[in-house]
Parts: C-alpha cells; sequence; structure tokens
C-alpha cells in the first residue's frame, strides 16, 4: 500500500476488468444482432424506424421525456409488466438493435413506452399531449408549448413504439 | 482541539493564541476555497431546482408546467447534475485535495493549475446545465451533457483532480494511511471511467442494449468509487483524528480497500436486473451487489466500532465535524446492506423502476457523501481561514434541517417506493390508482426539498460569513 505504481496499477484493473468483462463482452455477444424473422418465411423484424420518428426520438430526449417513461417489457416473473398489458412479450436486446440511441430508462413515473405505438391511438396520443387532463392522465405534464411540427414528430416516435413481433429470442403466445 | 463542545460551536479551528494557519494549508487556500466557493453556490442552486422540482411533481405549478425550460425531465436532469458534478465533485476536489495535502504534508506550489481547473470545470459545467434547459441533452442519466463538454470535463478533472496523487507521491515518510489508498483509487479511476464511458455511449456508441450496459457500469462507478471512496477517505481521517484513538480492527482496513475497488465496477448491471441485457450480466451484477457487503461490513467494524467503544457516539454527538461524518458512516453502512438485498431478483422485481433506486442513491451521495463533506467543512475552514464560524445557531440550523428533511425524503423514496413497486406488482390495480396512492409522498418530499434547502442556505450564510471575514494572509504561514 506504500507503492503509489502498485496502487494505480490495481486501481486501473479495478476499473479495466469490469469495464472489458461486462460492457466489451457485452459488445461482443450483442453487437452482431439485426434484423431476423421471428418464424421461418416471416418478415424481418424490427422494422427499421420512419424519418419522422427519428426526429420525434429527438423531441423525446429534449424534453426529458426518459425521466418518467421506461422503454422495456420485463419477463413474466420479474414484475408484471405482461400482465398489465405493457407488452405482449417481454423485451430482448434485439429489439433495440437497429436504434441509435437506446433509451431503456430507470424510472417509471409515467407507463411504459416499449409497445406504446401497439396500444394507443395517434389521436390519444395527441390528446394526451395537449390536454392531458381530458384524457385522464392528470399528472402528465402539458406540452402545448411543443409546436406542430415537434408534436408531429413526437406522435409517430411514439406510434412507432411497438414490440408486437414475433423475435427468434421471444415468440409470441398463440 | 477536542475539547466538549455543547455549545454547538463547531470544532477544528487552529490552537489558542495561534492565530496562523500552517504552511501547507496556506498553501492550498486558493484552490481550497474556489472549489469549496463554487461547491455551495452550485448546491444551492441545485437545491432549489430540487424544491420547484418536488413542487412541479406534487402540486402540478401550472406556471411551470407549460414552460419549455421547466419540463419536469429538464428540471430533474439539470438538478441532478448540479448537484452530482457541480457541488459533488468541486466539494472533494477541495476535500481531497486537503486530505492529502495535510497527510502528505505536500506545499501546493502550483495552485494556480487547479484553479484553472476549477475555473474550466464550472465553465463546462455552466455551459452543460444551459444546454440541458434549452433542451440539448443525451438522455443518459449522469452523462446528460452535450457530448463536446465531455473532453473539457475530463481535462479539467485532470488539472482541478489529480494534485492528490501528485501528493501522495511527493509524501516525505513511507507510511500511508487508509484516507490515502481512498482519495488516490477515486482519483485515479474516475477520469478512466468518465472517458471510456463517453466514448462507448456518445462518441462511438456501442451496439443497442449495450449502451445501456455502458451506462449502468459508468454510473455505478462514478458513484461507488468516486462518490464513496472520497466520503470513506474523509469518514478515515476525522473519525480517529477527532476522537484521537486508533480505529477498532484498522488491520483491516486494506481489505476494505480492494474488496470496495475490486467489486464496486461490477455492480452496475444490478440495476438491469428483467431487462433486454443477457441473464449473466444480471447475475454478475447481483453477486457484485452482495460481494460489496465485505468492504461495507469491515468500514462497519472500523468506523461504527470505533464509535460504539469508549463513549464514541456520546463524542461524536456533541462535536460538529462528528456528528455529520458518523451519519455519512451510518448511511453508507445502510446504503451498502440495502444495495445488497435489494438488488436480488425477487427484491428487484418489487422496487425496480420506482423511486427505492433513487433512496439507495441518495443514502449514497447525500445522507454518507454530503454530511461528511459537510462535516469535514467545520473542521478544515477555520483552519484555512484562521476564523471561528459565525454562528453556532446557523450550524444547528443546518444540521437539524438537512439530516430531518433528509431522512423524511429517504423514507418517502424507500417505503413509497417499496409501496409503489408491490401495488404496481398487482394487475388487478389499474395505473391510475398506483399513482393516486403515491401521491402522498409527493407531500413529505415537497417538505423535505424545502428542509434541505434551508438547511443548505444556514450553511452557505456561516460559510460565506466566515470566509468574507477572514483576515488570515496566506503567506504568512507558520511551519509545522
Amino acid at each position: 500500500m506504500k507503492n503509489l505504481n502498485t496502487l494505480l496499477a490495481g486501481v486501473f484493473l479495478a476499473v479495466a476488468l469490469p469495464f472489458g468483462a461486462l460492457v466489451l463482452s457485452g459488445q461482443s455477444q450483442l453487437g452482431g444482432l439485426g434484423r431476423a424473422a421471428g418464424e421461418e418465411g416471416g418478415a424481418l423484424f424490427p422494422s427499421r424506424e420512419p424519418g419522422l420518428a427519428i426526429q420525434g426520438r429527438a423531441v423525446y430526449v429534449s424534453l426529458g421525456c426518459v425521466s418518467c417513461h421506461t422503454q422495456q417489457v420485463r419477463p413474466a416473473g420479474q414484475g408484471s409488466d405482461i400482465a398489465r398489458g405493457l407488452g405482449v412479450r417481454p423485451s430482448v436486446a434485439r429489439d433495440y438493435s437497429l436504434q441509435p440511441q437506446v433509451l431503456l430508462g430507470e424510472r417509471r413515473l409515467g407507463p411504459d413506452l416499449a409497445n406504446y405505438g401497439a396500444r394507443t391511438s395517434q389521436i390519444n396520443v395527441e390528446t394526451l399531449l395537449t390536454d392531458p387532463a381530458s384524457s385522464g392522465a392528470v399528472w402528465h405534464p402539458s406540452y402545448r408549448f411543443v409546436d406542430a411540427a415537434q408534436r408531429t414528430a413526437l406522435v409517430a416516435y411514439l406510434k412507432s413504439l411497438r414490440q408486437d413481433y414475433p423475435s427468434p429470442e421471444a415468440k409470441l403466445k398463440k | 482541539m477536542t475539547q466538549d463542545n455543547r455549545s454547538g460551536r463547531p470544532q477544528g479551528r487552529p490552537p489558542e493564541g495561534d492565530g496562523r494557519v500552517s504552511r501547507v494549508e496556506a498553501s492550498l487556500r486558493g484552490p481550497f476555497l474556489l472549489f469549496f466557493v463554487s461547491a455551495v453556490v452550485w448546491l444551492l442552486a441545485a437545491s432549489v431546482l430540487g424544491v420547484i422540482g418536488a413542487l412541479d411533481l406534487g402540486a402540478s405549478v401550472g406556471v411551470l408546467r407549460d414552460c419549455a425550460w421547466f419540463t419536469p425531465g429538464r428540471i430533474a436532469t439539470a438538478q441532478q447534475d448540479l448537484f452530482v458534478y457541480g457541488w459533488g465533485f468541486n466539494a472533494f476536489f477541495a476535500l481531497n485535495l486537503w486530505l492529502l495535502s495535510q497527510l502528505g504534508r505536500f506545499e501546493f506550489r502550483n495552485g494556480w493549475l487547479a484553479q484553472l481547473g476549477g475555473v474550466a470545470w464550472n465553465l463546462a459545467l455552466t455551459y452543460g446545465v444551459a444546454r440541458v434547459f434549452a433542451g440539448d441533452m443525451t438522455g443518459y442519466r449522469l452523462l446528460d451533457f452535450p457530448r463536446e463538454v465531455g473532453p473539457v470535463l475530463a481535462a479539467a478533472f485532470l488539472l482541478a483532480g489529480f494534485w492528490p496523487i501528485v501528493a501522495f507521491a511527493r509524501r516525505p515518510s513511507g507510511h500511508t494511511f487508509a484516507s490515502q489508498w481512498f482519495v488516490v483509487g477515486a482519483s485515479f479511476a474516475f477520469p478512466l471511467v468518465y472517458l471510456l464511458a463517453q466514448l462507448l455511449v456518445l462518441w462511438q456508441p456501442a451496439s443497442g442494449v449495450v449502451q445501456a450496459i455502458a451506462h449502468s457500469w459508468f454510473v455505478a462507478n462514478l458513484l461507488q468509487l468516486w462518490f464513496g471512496a472520497s466520503a470513506l477517505a474523509a469518514i478515515y481521517y476525522f473519525l480517529p483524528k477527532v476522537l484521537e484513538r486508533t480505529l477498532t480492527g484498522y488491520y483491516l482496513a486494506p481489505v476494505a480497500f480492494w474488496t470496495f475497488f475490486l467489486f464496486a465496477g461490477w455492480t452496475g448491471p444490478a440495476a438491469l436486473v428483467g431487462s433486454p441485457v443477457p441473464l449473466w450480466l444480471q447475475s454478475t451484477g447481483v453477486v457484485a451487489a452482495a460481494m460489496m457487503l465485505i468492504p461495507v461490513i469491515i468500514v462497519a467494524i472500523n468506523v461504527l466500532g470505533t464509535l460504539s467503544s469508549q463513549g464514541g457516539w456520546a463524542r461524536a454527538w456533541n462535536d460538529t465535524t462528528l456528528r455529520f461524518v458518523s451519519f455519512g458512516a451510518v448511511a453508507f453502512t445502510l446504503a451498502g446492506v440495502l444495495g445488497g438485498v435489494f438488488a436480488f431478483r425477487s427484491m428487484s422485481a418489487v422496487v425496480r423502476f420506482t423511486s427505492f433506486a433513487t433512496g439507495l442513491e441518495q443514502l449514497l451521495v447525500y445522507g454518507c457523501a454530503s454530511m461528511v463533506v459537510f462535516g469535514a467543512s467545520y473542521f478544515i475552514l477555520p483552519r484555512l481561514t484562521g476564523a471561528l464560524w459565525p454562528s453556532a445557531k446557523l450550524v444547528h440550523v443546518h444540521f437539524w434541517a438537512t439530516a430531518l428533511g433528509f431522512l423524511a425524503a429517504l423514507v418517502a423514496w424507500l417505503v413509497g417506493g417499496w409501496q409503489n413497486g408491490q401495488l404496481l406488482a398487482n394487475p388487478a390495480v389499474a395505473y391510475a390508482d398506483v399513482l393516486r396512492a403515491g401521491s402522498s409522498w409527493c407531500l413529505v418530499l415537497m417538505i423535505s426539498a424545502v428542509l434541505v434547502l434551508v438547511g443548505h442556505v444556514a450553511f452557505a450564510l456561516n460559510a460565506f460569513g466566515m470566509i468574507l471575514k477572514s483576515s488570515a494572509p496566506a503567506d504568512s504561514g507558520r511551519h509545522d
């Protein structure tokens, strides 16, 4: 403990080993994931994001929505996400493989949005943003100040959030 | 120096009849005061935002909710960044530098470099927070600033936060103390962790959910290896120093140090239990969080064991510095134990996504680290300025307002989070009912935010009053 070099080498290893084992091996295991068919001959998922949805993600990040909303459905036995109807199957790593910015989130002051596009309508989303009280979401902030173009992009992004397709790692229950 | 202090007058002032500060401390005065004053200013700003955030969340303040700059997400992000990077880093720049200079009898001849780093750090932080309010943020908690801010913060850290390692390298004697190991570890680990996280999350983003893995790794390292390690360094210094006793089982301290650094870096994925990441990663995080009980227990033996013998608690209660530091030591133990227990899958399934995680995090960064910094300030500032704290009443207000405010918030986060999680686990309970049930805790959080702000204002008034009144010339030091 008296030698600075020993101390620094030990601390370096304490930082580098978990980084290598967790992050780099995670990248090695998951980095090659891409679109795949959940069933033989089926369509490839996840879908590519429309351009408007990409703009909408920037609005989502800019407003700080990720502070209150998650985008991940946990498997049965690890919370009641599926029983609550937040999703039809658990989220898997492949669902996020095309997303340039993964916004899993850490806190649910509002409901999870991983499969939000599949369980809501465009009108519902717009009402929620402009007049949340009338849609029953009294705790949701109003985003009336967001201009029409940004709101359209945000709605497109939220509508694009879907995990209701089969994936090789998570089949849909018939 | 450690006589009873029943009047509440803070300890740590220079011996009677000697108003001058030591040469080591005189050389630190400029950089220390820059870091300290910056830290307190940021703390006040974060506290005001904390009150606004609590009001916004609990009372649905209409005026704020219609303003783009004050969306709940932006307020929460700015508040957290100001607290962590403004208060937490500036405070530990000051404290770590002072600690290792004292222990290594290091005369700081290049203070201007540290001050330059401090100015750069605070300017980058100001720019980053302004961008957050303008909506230019990344969406990754504690890496929220636009990516151009990261390299500036890293460079500023090397100028401002690397000096403790220099002080360690230049110490005259071979003997070392636990405080030195923890500070050297914290000062060396943070820039590595920060740069790697910047690279893989913002500059060359990893694929898909690997970003979330890298982010969880970063957050765990930031909290444990910067806040946790720096706070432990101060605890290991002030407890034996003020009590004038050796620590119980001090021979175990090296084990605490190495196990703390060995396991802390692996705990990140414990925050991803149930997430779409490989199970082996989640399990590694859970095991590491449980293994963290080893250093936590050793620290408890060292620190709480010492306090529990020879009337240590009573002496700690009657000494301002030790009162805060002991509070921090208990909070560290509690954070470690709860963090280990609630990392397990069955527990995580209930509390995940609730305020429980916030409670655990605040237990470490506020209950432990911030309270330790407060206690250390009461010891160090009189020595650096050669003056006494102007008001004992403000010291009492500071302690009681922050301690009670924090404890109230902690109960709201932990108990409220647990209740919230249990309701969420029952699919028969509608989501609106879950939110309604949790709204009563919002009132507690509002009151606690105001209390904490009052405590911080009292601390700032006292500290700034003392610094302004200080007349100790920086160049009239005595030899130690």
